[in-house]
Formats: structure tokens, C-alpha cells, sequence
């Protein structure tokens, strides 16, 4: 089936249609559409397999100092007019907002590298569940049992506004994860891509099975504080944590590790990036509000060098836009959505052959701020835990729970693997991270669990 | 074309193309939610999405397609792909999906609610928040105030091939507040009636009046001042923990509710959300808590999120026990997961709206109230320990075995009365070992209906809504202290 919904004419047409049915002072009208196609599978068969086609159109409309908006997902003439009709009346009725710095005027847009593969959109059941069963195969083979999912995403990005705004995007993000289990002892592996035919399923396979392998039978071991190698998926949980940290609302709001340190020393030789053109990422070179998203230096050699902003918090702060806005929503106005912590010079084998004794985490779970001003997170490591000594693979451990400040761990950054991982900010296809394995000289693990 | 009309073309055609078995359901959800910040309405929030989503069984696997154009050409095509996706799920398949069976229902349930939420002024909802707001800004010393509310109507159409015919109308509201304070390196929140922005029930407007947020909003603010300087918590100590309702009722949502999720057992979450420790040989024979703990599932609670008169299975809505006396005795369980233990569904599949496939979710899942008294009695028979409130932070691992939360606020007690105020406080454990070291729940006076509407689950990724009622209750020999 084809995954594309509209085209960019058709996108425009209800973006102005929506404009023009509302009454204030500004607009913006915003459509998301997307398809998501998603094989997933537990217990080696196919057991969940779906797909939806969902667009929405968000009106946002400014009379004075006074913001309404509404969402619809009827796209209709009748619902394109009441929704801008609806955040016309809401915008009359509501208090002035006195900090807000109206809707932003159209800049130029940089072109970026395309996110959108057709073939990835153009998948049908049929390709996923072929693809699926080969994993399967791998896995019952073995005996083993695998777990996770195969999906192909296909969206598109349009933002209009009445002060000119224009920005198209189409993307498509193909993924699989797996969870591969043995009686006692589990392994990961996850693969993004904007085409499906760069997933290579059999290396999904291979990866996944030989660590489940090596991961039966885990021991005991103290909780402590360990040196760490952490795989990517692990430090993908860092760099989104310390990612949302470093926003202008952040700070303004007293959340950021970064507030009143740019310039300073905040972790060790670590570089963090937000790179909305790099074309290994999911690249679209505009926000949420039609703004150029600039690439930005976040954390240069391990000194603060900015954070990133949208229109209003950017407004706020008496800052440049730097073109980070989110879709409008109580909590984060902004976020990097394109990270990247750049690359070293070490393969992951050499990452861990540098550690005399230390711990190898595979990937955390179930993450949560403790106490974010200190980046204090607490969470499980899961599927693949291991003791290193003596530069080796030891043998498997039981799980950990760590609490643990982010950016003191990076503070002891001992080496970066070279080479980048690509994770999907989140299922559908804007925003992603790169990250490489790190190493880490010091990370706390507070407790274990029974596996 | 009417959706009954358009909802039996999609189970014909699903039948025609091959499905043994097919269900529908048209769903149209009205949410508004508004946060008024710092003294400023910061969003307003208005949505509507209505479509339609058929899933089959088709060669003995499973099949899903949604779509928000309501008409009759694209239901012939949504059901077409849907069986169309389920033979390709069958080339993965070992055996045929098995259904537990249920009577074909028919009828319609609504919400019983006071005040439509919908029904009073713009003007009046928000300048509430303004009002809750601006009682929390003339404490000095705050950093960022929030104060928000989400009204919420959802109406549920369900056919399906057996005959079941079904209308639901669902209310919820929800509101909170919040107050942070920020200096020296610290940063302290308090929220009330809970974390998380607000909490939320099956309910109208009077849901709203009942929490009475601006009379309580100058307390909060002062406690998340006063916690910039308060005493930090023991560190790495065992001692005696009180746990108030709003915390313990996120504790038995992840500790209890999750773990008793058939799928999760049945290893059908594995890759995502985890299994569970309460595996099938357990049911019946596992020691889960105390005497003293005993949880129910039940989706007639009036008030809880997880309430209605069928599931998305079309199950009808049912009560019964997962821990009796400290005994693990029940499952949340859908048709598919009760046929392989040999027993009937109890109706907990549902569905995060019309684009997504109904999951094992938690409907009300409870800590039923014990006869320990008010907090205040309970306090006063502690000789010496913390007593916890109102959550800040949560993990637990992928069995649900290993756990650790934090508060936003505690107190010491001593001789059986609260103490110094403390900051940052925290506790771990295994699960458990947490309730089979719980002595005392509180009775039903301070029993309340909580809400989580914030529970993800699934891939594509789902919200659900449940509903948690829960008192104060003790625990001894608790590690406390993890933050330094």
C-alpha cells in the first residue's frame, strides 16, 4: 500500500483553507499526517499486525496577546473551517497571555538531505511479516524466543502561517527491535533507517542471538560503582535526558544542569550536537513553528556552550530562535531533536578492552528523573549485562538498578566509540539521535533485581 | 452512510475477504485541556478525532487497520487490509488464534456525571486556573506554578462478528496543580490533589470543585518553599515507611497492575514493557503480600478511569480479586489470553482510541482499605519511621520485581506524631518483599478513587487511563535513602 497520504499542494490547500476561515490577528495552521505499519511478534509467532492512516490539523490563533487552538483529525471543508473557527471563538474568550511574543515571521529554510524513501513507504504487510519470519526462523532454531517489532512509518510535515510561513516535509522511518530470550538471560538489538532495504534483518538476528547466548546464566555481583562501557542504546537514554535539559524553558524554569554555566565545564571530552541536516540522522530543516532549525553546539569538549530555543521561550529569554519548537503542549516548548554525541576513535571491542574491571550494560529500562536540576536518573539495565575484567567479557550479570546524575557520569568519560548508532526520537518518523558506546569511569548501581 | 451502517459493511467485507472473526469500533474523542502558568494561560487546547478501526482474525492470525475517513469506500478497504494483514501475520504463525467465548452483547452505558464538563463557560474553566494559580503566587519564593484541567467525552461504537452490538459514552475530568521552588542546587516541586499535573477521574465538572485547588494551593506552595531548605532524607537506612493514598496508588499501579497483565505472563509484552514475576504456575499459590493486602480488579468502581459497561472486546465490565488475603488470585485477562488458561475473559482489553488495537490494560485495580483507622491514627501507632506523599519519581523493572520511587515530600515520625520535614526522599525494594512487609492499611474513610490517565503500553505506542483506589498504609524495614 502506499504509505504518502496527501502531497504538498493538497497539504497547502487546507493549511490556507484554514487560515483563511480564521478570524484574529495571527495564524498558523500545522498538519501532521502519517501511516504506521507495525508487525510485531512475542513467543516467535506474529501476534500483534497493524496499520493506521491518521492526519491532523492544528489551528493556532492569535488575537492581541490572546492564543487559541484547536486540533481535528476531520480534514474535511466542515472541519478545516470549524476547527479554525473554533480557535478563532478560544482565542477571543480566553485571558491575555502578556509574555507571549506573537507567532514568528517566516525566515528562509535551508535545504536539508531527504528523509523520505519511497520503497519504505511502499512496504506491505507481506514484506514486514517475511522479513519477521526470518528473524523468527534464527531465533526457534536456537531455541530461543524472540520478541519485538518491524515497522515501517511513512509522515509528512506541513506549517502555514499568516506571516508567511511555509515548510513541507515528508519522511519515512523504517525500524526493528528484538528482545531475544534464552531460559535465563536475554539480549537487544534495534536498527532505524529511513529505507527498509538498509535493515538488515539477518545482522539483527546474528547480533541478538549471539549475545542472548552469551547472557545465560547470569551471577550475582555487588551493587557499586563500576567502570562502565555502555553500549549505544544505553547512552541514547542519556543523551535524551540531558538533551531535554538543555532547552531556554529549562532553564528559565530551573531544570537545567546548564543554567548559569554556558562557558563552563559540565561533563568530560564530550561533544553534543543537535544536527537537524545530518543526513545519517532523520534530517528536516524546520521546527514545529515553520522556524530554520539551525544546527547548534550544545556541549563542545565538555563546556556548555548553549541551549536551544523556540519562539516564545527564545522571546522570553531575549535569545535567537534557534528553530527547536515542539508541537504546542503545557510541558517543553522546545527540544534538540536531531543529537549527536560526536564520534572517538575506539571500536566497542577496544572500548572494553581498555577496562581492567568494570561492567558492560547493554541498554537501560524504565528511566525516570530523580532529580533533574542534578540530571539524577534512576532505571534498570536489561537484556545483556555483563562483568568485564581484565579487558574480557567475564560473564553475564544479573541486572542493576542505578541512581545515578547523568552528566557526572559523563564527567569521567574515559573513551567514545566510533562508530554511531541511529535511534528514532520516537515511532514516528521526525527526530532522532546518534550515539556512539562510551566509557565510562565511574557509574553507580544502587541495587539488583533477580535476573 | 450512518457508523452502524458503515461499522456492519466493514464486518462484511472483513467476512467476505476471509475473516472468521471481525470486530469494529467507531470512536469519536472531544478532549480540552488548559494550563494556566506563572499567572498566564499558557495553552488551550481543543481536539477532536473520530474513525474507525476492524480487527480480524483471518488463517488463524491476527489483523488491524484504521483510518479517520468515515465513508463507505474506505471501509471496504480498511477491513480488505485488515484480513490482508492477518494472512500475512499467519505465515508466522505455530496455531490458531483462540477466542475465549462471551454471549453476543447489546447496549448502551454512559457515564453517570453531575455537572457536564464541557458544559460550563470558557471563562469560568480557565479562571478557575487563574484563580488556583495566582493563591499559589502569593507565597513568596516560587520559581514556576502550573495549574491546569483536561475535560474529556469519548463515544464507542462496537459491532462484531458474533452478534454484539454496543454504545458507550465515556466522561473524564481531571485538574491539579503545581508549585516549584528552586535555589542553592535544589530544585523542589508539590503538586495537589497529585503528581504528575493532575489527576483525573470518571466524572463532570463537580470533579473539579470537589478538590477545591485554590484553597489548597498557598499550603503546597509554601511546603515546595519550605522543602528548599528542609532536612535531607536518611541515607541507605531500613526503617519504618507510611505511604500516603496518592503515592501508594502509583505503587499499586505499577507493582500490581502491571505485573497481573496476562499478556505480560503470557510474554506477549516482552520486547517493550517487560514480563512479569507472577507467572501462570504462581496463580492461586503465590504469597504476593501480607494478610493485610488485598487488591481488586473491578471496572464498576464509580469513578475510576477504568470503568464501563464492556471492554473493547465487548466483554462486559466485572469485579474480582488479584490479591486476596496477600494471595495472587487473578489476572487482567482478554478473550485470547483467558482461552489459553481455560477460563473466560474479565474484560480489560482497550484500545487508546480508534487507531490503535485493544490491549490487556488495567481497568480499577485497587488496594482495598484495612482498619488501621484515619492517617492521623495510623501516624500515631508508628513509634518511629517516614511518612511519604505524592509521587516524584518512578521505576521498577521489566518483571516487576525490583522498584524504586520517590516523593516530593516527607515527614519524620517520632512517638507517633510527624516530625522534621524532610526533602528528597526515596524507597526501594522487591515487590514482594514490600507487601508481605505491609502491617496496616488504613480504613475506608481514607480510601480514594486515583487516577493514571498517563499509562503507556503498546507498540505503536498506547495512553490508557486506570483507576487506583487506595488509603495510607505502613510498611516496616523499608530501604530508604538513595539520593545523596
Amino acid at each position: 500500500m502506499s504509505g504518502r497520504l496527501w502531497t504538498e499542494p493538497e497539504l497547502r490547500r487546507i493549511c490556507e483553507r484554514a487560515l483563511r476561515a480564521t478570524s484574529g490577528d495571527q495564524a498558523e495552521a500545522v498538519v501532521l499526517a502519517r501511516t504506521t505499519e507495525l508487525t510485531r511478534f512475542a513467543n516467535n509467532v506474529i501476534h500483534q499486525n497493524v496499520a493506521s492512516r491518521e492526519a491532523s490539523l492544528q489551528v493556532r490563533v492569535v488575537v492581541g496577546k490572546r492564543v487559541g487552538m484547536v486540533r481535528t483529525h476531520d480534514l474535511s471543508e466542515d472541519g478545516i473551517i470549524r476547527a479554525a473557527k473554533g480557535a478563532s471563538e478560544v482565542a477571543r474568550a480566553v485571558p491575555e497571555n502578556p509574555v507571549f511574543g506573537g507567532l514568528p515571521a517566516a525566515r528562509p529554510i535551508a535545504p536539508a538531505p531527504s528523509a523520505y524513501v519511497e520503497r519504505t513507504a511502499e512496504a506491505t504487510p507481506l514484506d514486514r511479516a517475511k522479513r519477521v519470519e526470518s528473524l523468527l526462523r534464527r531465533s526457534r532454531e536456537r531455541n530461543l524466543t524472540a520478541a519485538g517489532y518491524l515497522s515501517t512509518a511513512s509522515g509528512e510535515l506541513a506549517i502555514a502561517s499568516t506571516q508567511g510561513v511555509w515548510a513541507y516535509s515528508p519522511s519515512t522511518l523504517a525500524a526493528v527491535e528484538a528482545v531475544v530470550m534464552g531460559q535465563a538471560g536475554s539480549a537487544w538489538t534495534e536498527r532505524n533507517a529511513t529505507d527498509l532495504a538498509r535493515i538488515d534483518i539477518d545482522a539483527v538476528a546474528t547480533d541478538a542471538i549471539e549475545k542472548c547466548v552469551a547472557a545465560q546464566g547470569p551471577r550475582d555481583l555487588a551493587p557499586g560503582t563500576y567502570e562502565v562501557v555502555l553500549e549505544a542504546y544505553a547512552v541514547n537514554d542519556i543523551a535524551q535526558f540531558l538533551g531535554g535539559s538543555l532547552t531556554g524553558q529549562a532553564v528559565e524554569e530551573g531544570h537545567s544542569f546548564v543554567g548559569g554555566k554556558l562557558g563552563q565545564k559540565v561533563t568530560g571530552d564530550v561533544t553534543l550536537v543537535d544536527d537537524p541536516f545530518d543526513p545519517a540522522s532523520l534530517p528536516l530543516p524546520f521546527d514545529f513553528e515553520g522556524q530554520p532549525s539551525q544546527k547548534v553546539t550544545l556541549i563542545e569538549g565538555g563546556v556548555a556552550k548553549a541551549v536551544v530555543y523556540d519562539s516564545q521561550t527564545a522571546f522570553r529569554a531575549g535569545e535567537a530562535n534557534t528553530g527547536h519548537a515542539l508541537p504546542p503542549n503545557p510541558f517543553a516548548a522546545a527540544a534538540p531533536q536531531h543529537l549527536r554525541i560526536e564520534p572517538g576513535a575506539k571500536t566497542r571491542e577496544q572500548l572494553i578492552r581498555d577496562v581492567e574491571r568494570g561492567v558492560l550494560v547493554t541498554r537501560f529500562h524504565y528511566t525516570r528523573w530523580v532529580h533533574q536540576l542534578r540530571t539524577i536518573v534512576t532505571g534498570m539495565t536489561r537484556d545483556g549485562t555483563f562483568l568485564i575484567e581484565k579487558g574480557e567479557i567475564a560473564h553475564p550479570v544479573k541486572n542493576f538498578r542505578f541512581t545515578q546524575s547523568y552528566h557526572e557520569a559523563l564527567g569521567g568519560t574515559l573513551g567514545i566509540g566510533k562508530d554511531l548508532h541511529l535511534f528514532a526520537a520516537g515511532e514516528f518518523s521526525f527526530g532522532a539521535r546518534r550515539v556512539p558506546a562510551m566509557r565510562l569511569g565511574a557509574f553507580t548501581f544502587t541495587g539488583s533485581t533477580q535476573y | 452512510m450512518e457508523d452502524r451502517a458503515l461499522a456492519h459493511r466493514a464486518l462484511d467485507t472483513a467476512r467476505t475477504r476471509g475473516a472468521s472473526y471481525a470486530d469494529v469500533r467507531f470512536v469519536r474523542r472531544q478532549v480540552e485541556d488548559a494550563t494556566v502558568k506563572n499567572g498566564h494561560l499558557d495553552t488551550i487546547d481543543r481536539g477532536d478525532t473520530f474513525g474507525f478501526g476492524v480487527r480480524v482474525i483471518a488463517e488463524g492470525a491476527w489483523g488491524f487497520a484504521a483510518s479517520q475517513v468515515v465513508t463507505g469506500d474506505e471501509v471496504d478497504r480498511v477491513a480488505a487490509l485488515a484480513v490482508e494483514i492477518a494472512r500475512a501475520s499467519a505465515i508466522a504463525k505455530r496455531s490458531d488464534v483462540v477466542l475465549a467465548p462471551i454471549t453476543p452483547q447489546r447496549g448502551t452505558y454512559r457515564t453517570k456525571i453531575q455537572i457536564d464538563p464541557f458544559a460550563p463557560s470558557l471563562e469560568d474553566r480557565v479562571g478557575l486556573l487563574v484563580a488556583a494559580d495566582a493563591a499559589m503566587r502569593t507565597v513568596r519564593g516560587l520559581r514556576t506554578t502550573r495549574a491546569t484541567y483536561e475535560i474529556w467525552r469519548e463515544d464507542k461504537l462496537f459491532l462484531s462478528s458474533e452478534g454484539s452490538d454496543l454504545e458507550q459514552t465515556i466522561f473524564e475530568t481531571g485538574c491539579g496543580i503545581s508549585a516549584e521552588a528552586v535555589g542553592d542546587g535544589e530544585l523542589q516541586i508539590r503538586s495537589y490533589p497529585a503528581a504528575g499535573g493532575r489527576t483525573q477521574n470518571q466524572a463532570g465538572w463537580e470533579f473539579v470543585q470537589k478538590w477545591d485547588l485554590v484553597a489548597n494551593a498557598p499550603r503546597i506552595a509554601e511546603q515546595a518553599v519550605a522543602l528548599l531548605t528542609a532536612k535531607p532524607c536518611p541515607q541507605d537506612v531500613r526503617t519504618t515507611v507510611v505511604i500516603g493514598d496518592a503515592q501508594l496508588m502509583l505503587q499499586v499501579h505499577e507493582s500490581c497492575g502491571h505485573p497481573i497483565e496476562l499478556d505480560r505472563a503470557l510474554g506477549t509484552e516482552a520486547a517493550f514493557a517487560g514480563t512479569s514475576f507472577l507467572t501462570t504456575d504462581r496463580l492461586g499459590s503465590f504469597r504476593y503480600g501480607s494478610e493485610k493486602v488485598n487488591m481488586r480488579i473491578d471496572s464498576t468502581s464509580p469513578g475510576g478511569l477504568g470503568t464501563f459497561g464492556w471492554d473493547d472486546e465487548g466483554v462486559p465490565a466485572s469485579e474480582g480479586w488479584a490479591v486476596k488475603d496477600g494471595m495472587f488470585v487473578g489476572y487482567l485477562m482478554s478473550r485470547e489470553t483467558a482461552a489459553a488458561l481455560g477460563k473466560t475473559s474479565n474484560g480489560t482489553m482497550r484500545a487508546d482510541g480508534w487507531a490503535r488495537l485493544p490491549l490487556i490494560r488495567m481497568t480499577n485495580v485497587s488496594l482495598m482499605p484495612g482498619g488501621a483507622g484515619t492517617l492521623e491514627d495510623l501516624i500515631a501507632d508508628t513509634d518511629d519511621g517516614i511518612y511519604m506523599e505524592t509521587n516524584r519519581s518512578w521505576s521498577i523493572d521489566d518483571r516487576r520485581l525490583n522498584f524504586q520511587f520517590g516523593t516530593q515530600i516527607a515527614w519524620e515520625i517520632e512517638g507517633g506524631k510527624l516530625g522534621a520535614m524532610l526533602r528528597n526522599p526515596t524507597y526501594t525494594g522487591i515487590t514482594p518483599e514490600f507487601w508481605g512487609s505491609c502491617d496496616a492499611v488504613c480504613s475506608e474513610s481514607e480510601w480514594k478513587m486515583w487516577g493514571t490517565p498517563n499509562c503507556g503500553k503498546g507498540q505503536p505506542g498506547q495512553v490508557g487511563h486506570t483507576g487506583h483506589g487506595a488509603a495510607p498504609a505502613r510498611f516496616r524495614d523499608v530501604r530508604v535513602g538513595v539520593v545523596k
